[in-house]
C-alpha cells in the first residue's frame, strides 16, 4: 500500500513539478502566466500516443518529435498570446489569450484525437526489474530537467542573459541584449519542458484531451507554493502534492483528496499570497 | 565654422518623444563630434535621459537620428550598440545575482568569443578596484563600483560613442571623479562622450561643449571656455536674472 | 456637508427623452422579440430561448464581476451548479422535506449569494492568475462533490429538476417566467451601471489608485457584486435545472463557464447590452450549423482570442458610434475660476495639514529624514527638490498610500491613518497623480463624478431599484460634475470618451475629479508636466483661484516658474530632509537652494 502511494505519488508529483517548471520559465521570462502550461503537458501525452502507437515512429524518433512540437507551440504561444499584450497597458489581457489559446488547443485535440483516454505506449524496453518504467520515467524526467536548466542558467552565455532579462528587463535591453529572440527562446524550451512532462507520464495519465484542465491546476499549486520562477520550490511543490493527493485517494477516496487539496491551495494562498517562498509587490503610485 | 567641418557622429535633428501622451522633448537639435564631450545638463523633468533613451532607441521617437552617417529611424538598442552607440543608463543597474564577470560577458553578448575576452579585461583595465571582484556576485558592490562596472559594461563593445546617464547619483565625490577621470580617459584616446549630469562644475571640467535643456527644449548651447557661462546657465535653468552669482 | 446648489447656467445636460429613447431601444425591440416568439409557433426556439435567458440572468449578475468589476472569474459555473442541485434536491425532498420549487429557487438564490462570495473572496488578496484559478479549482472541486455525494445528488445518476406550478409548468409559460426574470436582470444590472457603484466598479478595476483616492473601498463593493452575483447563478441554476428536466453532473462542463465568460468579453466590459447581445449569440450558434456545435467551444475561444488581439472593446465598442464623431483639433482649455465659488464655497474646520518628523525608507533608501510640513488652509504651498529628493514620498505620505516607519500626517491635531488612502476622501483631502489616471473606456463626465462617490449616500439596493434617493444623488453628483468640469474649463468634451482627450486636458480632468470632494486640502502631484506655456499659465490661474476658496495647496512640481509665480510658500526638499522654507522671493535668492538644483 505504501509502495503504491508513494510510487504513483512521486511520478504524478514529478509530472506536476515539471508542469510548474514551465510555468515558470514562461514567467521568467515574460512576466506573465500562461495557460498553455497544462495544453502541453495534455498534448505531450497525446502526440507521444499519436506518434508511436498509431503513425509506428520508433520512440527515439517519437520523442524528438515530441521535442520540437513543444518548442514550436512554445514559440507559438509567445507569438500570438504573449507578445501582442505585452505591449498593452491592460495588464490582465494576457489571462484571455492565452486561455484562448488553450481552449482551442484543447478542443481541438478532443475534436481529431478523441475525447477518450487512449493508451499511451511503453517506452522502454528495459528497466522494470524493481519499479516499472512508469513510476520512474516521470521522476528521471523532472531530475534530468533541472538539472539541464542550472546547467544552463548557470553556464552558459544564453542562460545568464535569461536571468539578466528576468532580473532588470530594463537594463538587459540597454546593453543590448536581443530580448524579444530571448523570450522566444525561453517559451520554446517552456514548450519542450511541458511536452516532456506529458510524454514522461505518459503511461500514468494516458493520452487525454481532459488532461488540461487537470494539469493547469495541479501544475500551477507548486508554482503558487512555491513561489513565482522557483525552479526548487516547484519540485518541492509538485511531490509533495503528488504524494499528498495519492494518499488521500488511499485513505479517504478520490473527492476528498480533491477537495483536501483544493482548500490547503487555499489557505496557503490566502495567507501568503505570494507563496512560502515569499515575494515582492510591485510599487503603485 | 570652418567650411571643412567634419560630420557629426551623433546627428540629432527635430527629435521629439515622450511617454504615451505625454510629450517630453519639443524638436531637439544636438550634434556630436568624434572625440568630442558633451556635458548634457538642465534642472529635472527636462527630458535629459528621454533624450538619451531616444537615441539609443529604448523610446520611440520622431524626427532623424544619424550616427555614423546611418540613419537610426526604428533602431532597437540592439542595432545601437552594435553600430557604437553605448547608452550606459541611470541608478547604476548591474545584474546583482550574477558575477561581475558575467555583466560584463552579457554586455558583449554576440561578440566574438576572443574579441569579447580581449575587450573585457581592456574594460576592467580601467577599473582595476572591480577587477580584483571579478568573480563576486555584483550585489555585494558598494554603489560607486556598481558604477564603475556599468561604465566597463559600456566599454566592452568598445564604443565609439558613449552617453552616461548622471553616473554621480548617489556617489562620494571621489568615486565621482574617479569614473569622470576614466570618461576623461576615454575621451582622450578618441571615443565620444555625452555625459548627463547634475554636478555642473565637475561636468563643465571634463566637457568640450555643453547644451543645456529645459521644459523640453535645448535653451543653451556653448563652449565649455566661454566667458560668463555660469550666468548664463542659471539664467536657462531659472529663466530668471540672477541676484547671486554661483561661484564666488 | 451638504453640496451647495449649483447655479441654473451649469446645470448638467439631463438626458433628453429622445436620447433615453435611443439607449433604451435595443432593450425594447429584444423585448418585442422575445415576448412575439412564441407566436411564431416553433416550439424548438421555446426552448433555445428559454435556454438564452437563463444564461443571460446568471451573465448579467457575472457581468458585474468580470465586465465592470474586472475579476477573471472563470469558474463561475460552480454557482450554477450549486443552484441546480439545491433547487432540484430541495423540491424533490431527499434530504429534507419538499418545498415549494418557488421557495427553493429563494434558497438557491441565498446560497448562491453566500458562495459567490466564497468564491469572489480571494480576489481581494490575489494576483489576476492566481485568482482565475481558483475560481476554476471551485468548478471542478463542487462537480466532483456532485459526483460523489450520492445520497443527495443522486451521483453520476443525477436528480429530478424542479417544475414550477400553475401557468409555468408549460414550456411556453416558462418561457415567459424566464423571459421575465431575465427582463428583471437586465434592469437591475442596467441601474447598478447608471449608478455611483457602477462607476466605482469601473473604477477598481482600471484606475484602483485613483479610486482609493476618491474614497472607493474595494473589499465592501466586491462583496456586494459577489452576493448580487452568486444569487443570481444560483437562481438561474434553478432554472436550469427545470429546463433540463433531469441533471447530472456532467452538464456543467467547463465549456459552459467558458460560455459566459466569453459572452461578456465579446460583448464588451463595462456594457449590459453588449454582454446581452453576446449570451444570445452563443446561445444561438450552434443551432445554425449542425457541424458547428461539436466545434462550439472551439470558435468561442477563436472568437475570445481575436477580441482580445484585435478588439478589446468587444460588440459594445463597435455599437458605440457616438464615440467615433471626430473631435475638434485644436481645442483650448479655458477655466472658468469665478465658478469656483459655488463648488468649493463652504468654510471647512480643518485650518492645517500637516506632516511631523516623518521617516521613510524604501529598502535600503532613505526617502525621508525626519520631515515636518505644513499646509495652511488658503494658501498654495509648493514643494520642490531634486530627483529623489522625496517631495512624491512626503505627498504619498499625506495621501495614505505610504506608511512612513515614523512620524505621520495630521489633519488640524487628530493623526490621519496610515497606509489608508481610501480614508482621505472623507477627511476632504483630494489629490491628483504624476500620471493621469483614469478610466479610458468611460465619458469624462463619468470621470469626474467618480469623484464625488463619497457624497452619494443611496444603498446598492436602493439603486439596484432605482428608488427615488438613487436619483437624487444622481443628479446631485451629474451637477457638482459638471460645474467642476465647467470650472476647469472642459464642459464641451463631457460626454467623450475619456482616452480621446489629450494629456492636458487629462490633467485638467484629474483637477475637476478632485474638486468634486469640495477639499479643504488638494495635493497636486506634478500637475504641469506635459503642459504648453499657456496652459500652464492658466493652471496657475485655476490653482490661485482655489486657494482663495479656502483650499489648502500642496504643490508638487519641477516647472520653477509656476512654483516661484503662484506660490505663497515653498519648502525645499533635498535628500529627504527640508533644505530651505520661506517665501518665493527668499528661496530664489538662497545659495544653497540653487546649488542643489544645480549641482554642486
Amino acid at each position: 500500500m505504501l509502495e503504491s502511494i508513494v510510487s504513483y505519488g512521486l511520478a504524478v508529483g514529478a509530472v506536476y513539478a515539471l508542469i510548474g517548471i514551465a510555468y515558470n520559465v514562461m514567467f521568467t521570462a515574460s512576466r506573465v502566466f500562461s495557460f498553455t502550461a497544462g495544453a502541453l503537458g495534455m498534448l505531450g501525452g497525446v502526440l507521444g500516443a499519436l506518434f508511436i502507437n498509431r503513425f509506428g515512429l520508433p520512440v527515439s524518433l517519437g520523442f524528438l518529435a515530441m521535442l520540437a512540437c513543444g518548442a514550436i507551440l512554445g514559440v507559438i504561444t509567445e507569438i500570438v498570446a504573449v507578445r501582442p499584450v505585452l505591449k498593452s497597458l491592460d495588464q490582465h489581457l494576457y489571462v484571455l489569450s492565452t486561455l484562448a489559446l488553450a481552449l482551442m488547443i484543447q478542443q481541438l485535440t478532443a475534436i481529431e484525437w478523441s475525447t477518450e483516454p487512449q493508451p499511451f505506449p511503453r517506452l522502454l524496453s528495459f528497466g522494470d526489474s524493481l519499479i516499472d518504467q512508469k513510476f520512474w520515467l516521470p521522476v528521471l524526467a523532472c531530475i534530468a530537467t533541472i538539472v539541464g536548466l542550472e546547467l544552463l542558467y548557470r553556464h552558459t552565455l544564453i542562460g545568464r542573459a535569461f536571468l539578466a532579462i528576468s532580473e532588470d528587463n530594463y537594463a538587459a535591453r540597454a546593453i543590448g541584449l536581443p530580448e524579444q529572440q530571448l523570450r522566444m527562446t525561453s517559451y520554446a524550451i517552456a514548450g519542450m519542458i511541458g511536452m516532456l512532462a506529458g510524454f514522461a507520464g505518459g503511461e500514468v495519465l494516458l493520452a487525454f484531451f481532459a488532461n488540461e484542465p487537470m494539469l493547469n491546476f495541479y501544475g500551477f499549486v507548486p508554482v503558487a507554493l512555491g513561489g513565482m520562477g522557483s525552479n526548487r520550490g516547484a519540485l518541492v511543490g509538485g511531490l509533495a502534492l503528488g504524494l499528498f493527493q495519492q494518499a488521500a485517494n488511499f485513505l479517504v477516496g478520490g473527492i476528498f483528496a480533491s477537495v483536501a487539496v483544493f482548500v490547503v491551495f487555499i489557505i496557503v494562498l490566502l495567507a501568503r499570497p505570494e507563496g512560502l517562498a515569499g515575494g515582492t509587490a510591485a510599487r503603485r503610485v | 565654422m570652418p567650411t571643412s567641418a567634419p560630420k557629426p557622429l551623433l546627428e540629432v535633428k527635430g527629435l521629439s518623444a515622450g511617454y504615451g501622451k505625454i510629450g517630453v522633448l519639443h524638436s531637439i537639435d544636438l550634434a556630436v563630434h568624434e572625440g568630442e564631450a558633451i556635458a548634457l545638463l538642465g534642472p529635472n523633468g527636462a527630458g535629459k535621459t528621454t533624450l538619451l533613451r531616444a537615441v539609443s532607441g529604448l523610446l520611440p521617437w520622431q524626427g532623424q537620428v544619424r550616427f555614423g552617417g546611418r540613419d537610426l529611424k526604428g533602431a532597437s538598442p540592439r542595432d545601437t550598440v552594435g553600430a557604437g552607440l553605448v547608452h550606459v543608463v541611470e541608478g547604476h543597474r548591474v545584474f546583482a545575482h550574477l558575477s561581475v564577470f558575467d555583466n560584463l560577458l552579457l554586455a558583449g553578448y554576440g561578440m566574438p568569443r576572443r574579441d569579447r575576452a580581449t575587450q573585457i579585461e581592456e574594460a576592467l583595465s580601467f577599473f582595476p578596484e572591480i577587477a580584483a571582484k571579478r568573480h563576486d556576485r555584483a550585489g555585494t558592490l558598494s554603489g560607486g563600483q556598481q558604477q564603475m562596472l556599468a561604465v566597463a559594461q559600456g566599454l566592452v563593445r568598445r564604443p565609439r560613442l558613449l552617453m552616461l546617464d548622471e553616473p554621480s547619483a548617489g556617489l562620494s565625490p571621489v568615486l565621482v571623479d574617479r569614473v569622470l577621470a576614466v570618461a576623461a580617459q576615454l575621451r582622450d584616446a578618441g571615443t565620444a562622450v555625452l555625459l548627463v549630469e547634475q554636478l555642473i562644475e565637475k561636468a563643465l571640467r571634463l566637457a568640450d561643449r555643453v547644451y543645456a535643456l529645459a521644459r523640453g527644449t535645448i535653451v543653451l548651447q556653448a563652449k565649455t571656455d566661454e566667458a560668463d557661462l555660469p550666468n548664463r546657465l542659471e539664467h536657462a535653468y531659472f529663466g530668471q536674472d540672477v541676484s547671486a552669482p554661483l561661484w564666488s | 456637508m451638504d453640496a451647495a446648489a449649483p447655479s441654473a447656467a451649469v446645470r448638467a445636460p439631463r438626458p433628453s427623452g429622445l436620447a433615453r429613447l435611443e439607449t433604451a431601444a435595443p432593450f425594447i425591440l429584444l423585448a418585442v422579440a422575445g415576448i412575439g416568439l412564441p407566436f411564431l409557433g416553433e416550439d424548438y426556439w421555446g426552448v433555445i430561448a428559454t435556454r438564452a435567458c437563463i444564461y443571460w440572468v446568471l451573465v448579467a449578475g457575472l457581468n458585474l464581476v468580470v465586465g465592470f468589476a474586472g475579476q477573471i472569474a472563470i469558474g463561475w459555473v460552480a454557482l450554477l451548479t450549486l443552484g441546480a442541485y439545491a433547487t432540484s434536491v430541495l423540491t424533490a425532498g431527499t434530504a429534507m422535506p419538499a418545498l415549494s420549487p418557488y421557495l427553493a429557487l429563494g434558497v438557491s438564490a441565498v446560497m448562491g449569494a453566500i458562495f459567490g462570495v466564497l468564491v469572489g473572496l480571494p480576489a481581494l488578496r490575489l494576483r489576476t492568475f492566481y485568482f482565475a484559478m481558483t475560481t476554476l479549482g471551485f468548478a471542478t472541486i463542487l462537480t466532483q462533490i456532485a459526483l460523489a455525494w450520492q445520497s443527495v445528488t443522486g451521483g453520476g445518476i443525477g436528480v429530478a429538476g424542479p417544475v414550477f406550478p400553475g401557468p409555468f409548468s408549460t414550456p411556453w409559460g416558462f418561457y415567459f417566467m424566464c423571459l421575465g426574470l431575465a427582463a428583471l436582470c437586465t434592469w437591475m444590472t442596467a441601474n447598478i451601471a447608471a449608478s455611483r457603484f457602477g462607476r466605482s466598479l469601473i473604477a477598481i478595476r482600471d484606475a484602483e489608485v485613483a479610486a482609493e483616492a476618491s474614497g472607493i473601498a474595494k473589499p465592501a463593493l466586491l462583496i456586494l457584486v459577489f452576493l448580487f452575483s452568486g444569487a443570481t447563478a444560483g437562481v438561474a441554476g434553478g432554472l436550469f435545472a427545470s429546463l433540463q428536466s433531469y441533471i447530472t453532473p456532467d452538464a456543467f462542463t467547463f465549456d459552459l463557464s467558458v460560455l459566459f465568460f466569453i459572452a461578456i468579453l465579446i460583448g464588451g466590459r463595462g456594457s449590459i447590452l453588449g454582454p446581452l447581445l453576446g449570451t444570445i449569440l452563443l446561445t444561438i450558434l450552434p443551432e445554425f450549423a449542425a457541424p458547428l456545435v461539436a466545434w462550439s467551444t472551439f470558435l468561442y475561444a477563436a472568437l475570445l482570442l481575436v477580441i482580445v488581439l484585435a478588439m478589446p472593446g468587444g460588440i459594445a465598442d463597435l455599437l458605440d458610434y457616438k464615440n467615433r464623431r471626430p473631435l475638434e483639433r485644436h481645442r483650448e482649455i479655458v477655466p472658468r475660476p469665478e465658478l469656483l465659488s459655488q463648488l468649493l464655497g463652504w468654510k471647512a474646520d480643518a485650518t492645517s495639514l500637516h506632516l511631523k518628523q516623518v521617516e521613510l525608507s524604501f529598502g535600503g533608501v532613505r526617502a525621508l529624514d525626519g520631515l515636518d510640513l505644513e499646509i495652511k488652509a488658503g494658501q498654495v504651498h509648493g514643494l520642490i527638490g531634486p530627483n529623489g529628493s522625496g517631495k512624491t514620498t512626503a505627498l504619498n505620505v499625506i495621501s495614505g498610500y505610504y506608511a512612513p516607519q515614523a512620524g505621520g500626517a495630521h489633519l488640524n491635531d487628530a493623526p490621519l491613518p496610515l497606509a489608508a488612502p481610501h480614508t482621505r476622501a472623507a477627511r476632504r483631502i483630494a489629490r491628483t497623480f504624476q500620471t493621469p489616471r483614469l478610466i479610458g473606456s468611460a465619458s469624462v463626465l463619468q470621470n469626474v463624478m467618480i469623484g464625488g462617490t463619497v457624497d452619494g449616500h443611496c444603498t446598492f439596493v436602493e439603486s439596484l431599484l432605482t428608488l427615488p434617493r438613487h436619483w437624487r444623488d444622481e443628479a446631485m453628483l451629474r451637477d457638482s460634475a459638471m460645474l467642476a468640469l465647467s470650472s476647469v474649463g472642459l464642459e464641451q468634451l463631457a460626454t467623450v470618451r475619456a482616452d480621446r482627450l489629450q494629456h492636458g486636458e487629462l490633467r485638467f480632468m484629474e483637477i475637476a475629479r478632485a474638486l468634486m470632494l469640495r477639499p479643504a486640502f488638494l495635493l497636486l502631484d506634478e500637475p504641469a508636466a506635459g503642459l504648453s506655456t499657456e496652459e500652464i499659465r492658466r493652471l496657475g490661474a485655476l490653482i490661485v483661484a482655489i486657494s482663495r476658496q479656502g483650499t489648502g495647496v500642496l504643490l508638487v512640481e519641477h516647472h520653477a516658474d509656476l512654483i516661484f509665480d503662484i506660490c505663497d510658500h515653498v519648502t525645499v526638499l533635498n535628500l529627504g530632509k527640508i533644505l530651505a522654507d520661506g517665501t518665493p522671493a527668499e528661496i530664489r535668492s538662497h545659495r544653497e537652494v540653487v546649488n542643489a538644483y544645480l549641482g554642486a
